[in-house]
C-alpha cells in the first residue's frame, strides 16, 4: 500500500485534479465553466511536463 | 552429411548496391510488418514517457484530438471550421509520433531478428556424457553441467559450450559466424581449443569439457546482449538526451508564456497552434531518431559479426585514440613459416635440421609444424623416439618450447636471448655467430628462433613474417583520424623495428609479455586516451579487461570473452579497425543528425511565427510567401512529420564514413547538415504549402 501511495502514477493525476480545482476560478471572469476547468486543467499538465522534462534533465540516465 | 550454411549475421555492404539490399533486408525478413505493429504499440503513454521530446508531442497529439473532437473545449468562441483544421495538425503529429517509433522499432526489430534466429540453434539435442569409470551415458544437452566430460563425434551437434580436451576435428561454425568453411578443433591449442554449443561437427571425434552451465552458454549470453543492448543508453546518448530535454523546456515556456504576451495584442493565437509551434521548435527529428540511431550502431556492429556486450562498447571505439594491435594475424598473416635454417658453431645445415626437428615435434602450432615439414624436406630424422620423449609448451614467459628425449637431452627452439640464457645456465657458450644470424634475420623482418641441444647452440631457424595487404593504407586512415597505433609482439627489436616500418604502424613494442599489454593500456589511459585491442588467449584477458575496447576472438578461451566488451565471431583481429570506424560513423551520424535537427528550425520559425500573428502586421516575416496562416502551421507540421521517416535510411545506415580529422569532419558536418538544414526545410515547406493550396485542403 506504502509503495502504491508513494508511486507517481498514484499521485500525479491527484495533483493535477487538485491543481484544477485551485486554477479553475481563475479563469471564471472570462470563461464559461467548461473552459475555465479546461483552461486550468491544460495549465496543471503544462506544468506536469515541465517538471517531467526537469526530471529527465536531473536523472537522464532513467528515460 | 547435411551441413547449415544459414547465415545469421551476412557481411556488411561494401557497395551501393550491397548498401541497398542491407536497407531492404528487413522487408524480405518480414520486419516491416513488425515495426508497424510495434509502432502503434509504442504509443502506449507508459513506453513514450521514456522519450522526452516524442512525449511532449505525445501530449500535443492528445490535446488536438480532443480539441478536434470538441473545439470549444478551450475557446468558446471556435467553430466547425476550427475542427477540420484541428484533426488536420492531429493527424499530421500522430504520423511524427508513428515515424519515430517506426524508426526505432525498426532497429530493434534487426537485434530481435538476430536473436530469434540465435534460439533457433539452441535446439536440444542428444549428448554422449563420459562418466568417471569411463562408460557413456546418453543424456539430454540441457542435463550438461560446467565440468561434464562429453564425447561428440562427425555429424553430430555440440551441445554446449566446451573446451577440447582430446581429438582434432573440423567443425562447422557457419551457425554462429555465417562463415560455411569448416574450422579446425584441437586440444592444448588456445586459440582453437573452445567450442560452441550449435555449432557442428564433420568429421572424427573430440572429447569436451563442458565450460558452461544450461542458460549461461556463449549463445545465450548473445541472445541477451543482442536484444538487451537497447536498453541501456550511452553516456552520448545521456548527455544528448539532456540537451533535447533543455531546448524542449526553454521552447515549452516560451511557448506557453506566448498566449499570454498576444493576449495584449487582442490577437490570442489559437491552442493548436501553439502546439504546432512547440512541435516545430522542439528537435522532434533528433529525439525520434536518436535511440534508432543507437540500437543501429549495435545492428551495424553485429552485421560485422561481431557482438558488443553494450552499446557503451560501440560507442567507446568511436572515441579511441590509441589501437594496441598484436603483430601476428592483425598486421602479419598469422601463419609464419620456416624458410631456412642458418647454423652456426660449425654445426652443417643437415644436423640443425635434425636438432630443430627434435625442438619441434610435439609443436602443433603452424610454426612448429612448418619447422618439421623443413626438417623432413632437407632429410632429417627425428633424433628420438617420440613416445618416450615428453614435450614442453611454449609459454610467453620462457619464450621457447622444445622436448626432453628419454636419454635427458634437452632439445629447445625460442626466442634468441631466451635460448642464450637457457644456454649459459647450463655451462654453455654461446657462438658470436649467432647474434649475426638474429641480425641477418631481423633485418629481413623475419622472426629467428635460436636452436640448441642442451648446452650447444645449433643455429637459427629464419621464420618468415608476412605482411596482410592493404594494412598500411588502413593504418594511414587511422592516422589521418588521429588514431594511434601500436604494436605489439614477441619478436626482437630489430624485427620489430622492420615490420613496423614497413606496416606503417606508429610505435611497437618488442619482446612483448602479457604485463606489457597491460602497461601499455595503463600508460595511454593515463595519458587520458581511450585504447582498443584484441585477444584470443588467457594470458589477453586482464589487458582485455584494462582496456577501453577489448575485442576477444571467438575462436580464443573463455577467459578472454569473459573479460572482453566485444566478441569477433569470425576471429579476425583486424576487423578491430572496422569496429572503430563503425564507432566513429555512429557519432557522426548522432552529430550529423542532430545539427540537421536544429537547424531545421529556422525555416519553421519563419513559417509558424508570421502565421502565429497574421493580424498584428508580421507579415514581412512570411519569407516564403505561404498561402494561408493555416496552410503554413499545417506545411511545417507535414515536413516535421515527413522528415522523420525520410531520415531512417541514414539512422540505420550512418552516415557515410570519412577518414577526416575531428576539425575538418566537423567543418564538414556543419556545411552538408547544417547548411542543408537550414536550405532544406524553406523547399519542402514551400512545396508541401503548394501541394495543400493544390489539393484545397484548407
Amino acid at each position: 500500500m506504502m509503495t502504491r501511495l508513494l508511486h507517481i502514477r498514484f499521485w500525479l493525476p491527484l495533483l493535477i485534479v487538485a491543481g484544477t480545482l485551485v486554477l479553475a476560478p481563475l479563469f471564471r471572469s472570462a470563461q464559461p465553466p467548461l473552459q475555465s476547468y479546461a483552461l486550468a486543467l491544460l495549465l496543471c499538465c503544462t506544468a506536469a511536463i515541465s517538471v517531467y522534462l526537469f526530471a529527465v534533465i536531473a536523472q537522464p540516465e532513467k528515460f | 552429411m547435411p551441413t547449415s550454411t544459414r547465415v545469421l549475421f551476412p557481411r556488411m555492404p561494401r557497395g551501393p548496391r550491397q548498401e541497398r539490399r542491407y536497407l531492404e533486408r528487413p522487408r524480405q525478413q518480414g520486419l516491416l510488418q513488425r515495426a508497424i505493429v510495434e509502432a502503434f504499440r509504442k504509443l502506449d503513454p507508459r513506453l513514450a514517457v521514456a522519450n522526452p521530446v516524442m512525449f511532449v508531442v505525445w501530449c500535443g497529439t492528445v490535446l488536438c484530438l480532443a480539441l478536434t473532437i470538441e473545439p470549444r473545449l478551450l475557446d468558446a468562441a471556435a467553430g466547425a471550421r476550427d475542427r477540420s483544421f484541428n484533426a488536420l495538425i492531429s493527424l499530421t503529429l500522430l504520423a511524427t509520433l508513428l515515424f519515430a517509433n517506426f524508426a526505432e522499432a525498426l532497429a530493434e526489430g534487426r537485434g530481435k531478428a538476430q536473436a530469434d534466429a540465435l534460439r533457433r540453434t539452441q535446439a536440444r539435442t542428444q549428448a554422449r556424457r563420459q562418466l568417471p569409470d569411463g562408460s557413456i551415458d546418453l543424456v539430454d544437452s540441457s542435463a550438461l553441467r560446467r565440468g561434464d566430460v562429453v564425447l561428440v563425434q562427425g555429424g553430430d551437434v555440440i551441445p554446449a559450450d566446451g573446451e577440447v580436451i582430446a581429438g582434432v576435428a573440423s567443425v562447422d561454425e557457419s551457425a554462429i559466424t555465417g562463415e560455411s568453411a569448416p574450422v579446425l578443433k584441437e586440444a592444448g591449442s588456445d586459440v582453437a581449443g573452445s567450442v560452441t554449443g550449435g555449432t557442428r561437427i564433420l568429421s572424427d571425434q573430440l572429447t569436451l569439457r563442458i565450460s558452461a552451465d544450461p542458460g549461461k552458454g556463449f549463445i545465450d549470453r548473445m541472445i541477451a546482449l543482442v536484444e538487451g543492448a537497447e536498453r541501456s543508453k550511452t553516456p552520448n546518448e545521456i548527455a544528448l538526451t539532456v540537451l533535447l530535454a533543455v531546448l524542449t523546456q526553454v521552447f515549452l515556456i516560451a511557448v506557453a508564456t506566448l498566449s499570454p504576451v498576444a493576449g495584449f495584442l487582442q490577437k490570442p493565437p489559437s491552442v493548436v497552434t501553439l502546439v504546432a509551434l512547440l512541435v516545430a521548435l522542439i528537435p522532434t527529428t533528433i529525439g525520434g531518431l536518436l535511440s534508432a540511431i543507437g540500437i543501429a550502431g549495435m545492428d551495424r556492429v553485429a552485421q560485422f559479426n561481431v557482438i558488443a556486450t553494450s552499446g557503451r562498447a560501440v560507442e567507446a571505439c568511436g572515441d579511441v585514440n590509441t589501437l594496441v594491435l598484436d603483430k601476428t594475424g592483425t598486421i602479419t598473416l598469422g601463419n609464419r613459416l620456416a624458410e631456412e635454417f642458418l647454423p652456426v658453431g660449425g654445426y652443417s645445415s643437415a644436423e640443425l635440421a635434425v636438432v630443430a626437428y627434435g625442438a619441434s615435434c610435439f609443436d602443433q602450432t603452424p610454426e612448429g609444424r612448418s619447422i618439421v615439414r623443413l626438417a623432413e624436406k632437407l632429410g632429417a630424422a627425428l633424433p628420438f623416439e617420440p613416445a618416450s620423449a615428453s614435450g614442453i609448451d611454449f609459454s610467453a614467459r620462457t619464450r621457447m618450447s622444445g622436448s626432453d628425449s628419454p636419454d635427458g637431452i634437452e632439445f629447445r627452439k625460442g626466442a634468441v636471448d631466451a635460448i642464450k640464457g637457457f644456454v649459459r645456465s647450463r655451462g654453455g657458450v654461446v657462438p658470436d655467430q649467432l647474434d649475426q644470424c638474429f641480425e641477418q634475420v631481423s633485418r629481413l623482418g623475419g622472426t629467428p628462433l635460436a636452436v640448441c641441444r642442451g648446452a650447444e647452440v645449433y643455429g637459427v631457424i629464419y621464420l618468415k613474417d608476412i605482411i596482410k595487404p592493404g594494412i598500411r593504407e588502413r593504418f594511414d586512415q587511422l592516422r589521418r583520424m588521429g588514431i594511434r597505433t601500436v604494436m605489439l609482439t614477441g619478436d626482437n627489436p630489430i624485427t620489430a623495428g622492420v615490420i613496423a616500418r614497413e606496416a606503417g604502424v606508429d610505435d611497437f613494442i618488442a619482446e612483448a609479455t602479457p604485463e606489457d599489454k597491460i602497461a601499455v593500456i595503463q600508460q595511454e589511459q593515463k595519458l587520458g586516451k581511450l585504447v582498443a585491442m584484441t585477444g584470443d588467449g588467457s594470458n589477453d584477458a586482464p589487458a582485455l579487461a584494462q582496456a577501453n575496447v577489448g575485442v576477444a576472438m571467438n575462436s580464443g578461451t573463455q577467459a578472454a570473452k569473459e573479460a572482453a566488451n566485444m566478441v569477433d565471431l569470425d576471429s579476425d583481429p583486424t576487423k578491430l579497425i572496422d569496429i572503430v570506424t563503425i564507432g566513429k560513423q555512429l557519432l557522426i551520424t548522432r552529430g550529423a543528425l542532430t545539427t540537421f535537427s536544429i537547424a531545421n528550425d529556422i525555416a519553421k520559425y519563419f513559417a509558424i511565427l508570421p502565421a502565429l500573428f497574421a493580424g498584428v502586421g508580421l507579415q514581412a516575416l512570411n519569407v516564403m510567401r505561404l498561402a494561408s496562416p493555416q496552410s503554413a502551421i499545417l506545411s511545417a507540421m507535414v515536413f516535421n512529420a515527413l522528415i522523420i521517416p525520410a531520415l531512417v535510411p541514414l539512422a540505420l545506415k550512418g552516415v557515410k564514413f570519412r577518414p577526416l580529422s575531428a576539425e575538418q569532419l566537423l567543418r564538414r558536418n556543419l556545411l552538408v547538415y547544417g547548411a542543408g538544414g537550414v536550405v532544406a526545410p524553406f523547399i519542402g515547406i514551400k512545396l508541401i504549402d503548394l501541394a495543400i493550396g493544390a489539393l484545397r485542403l484548407i
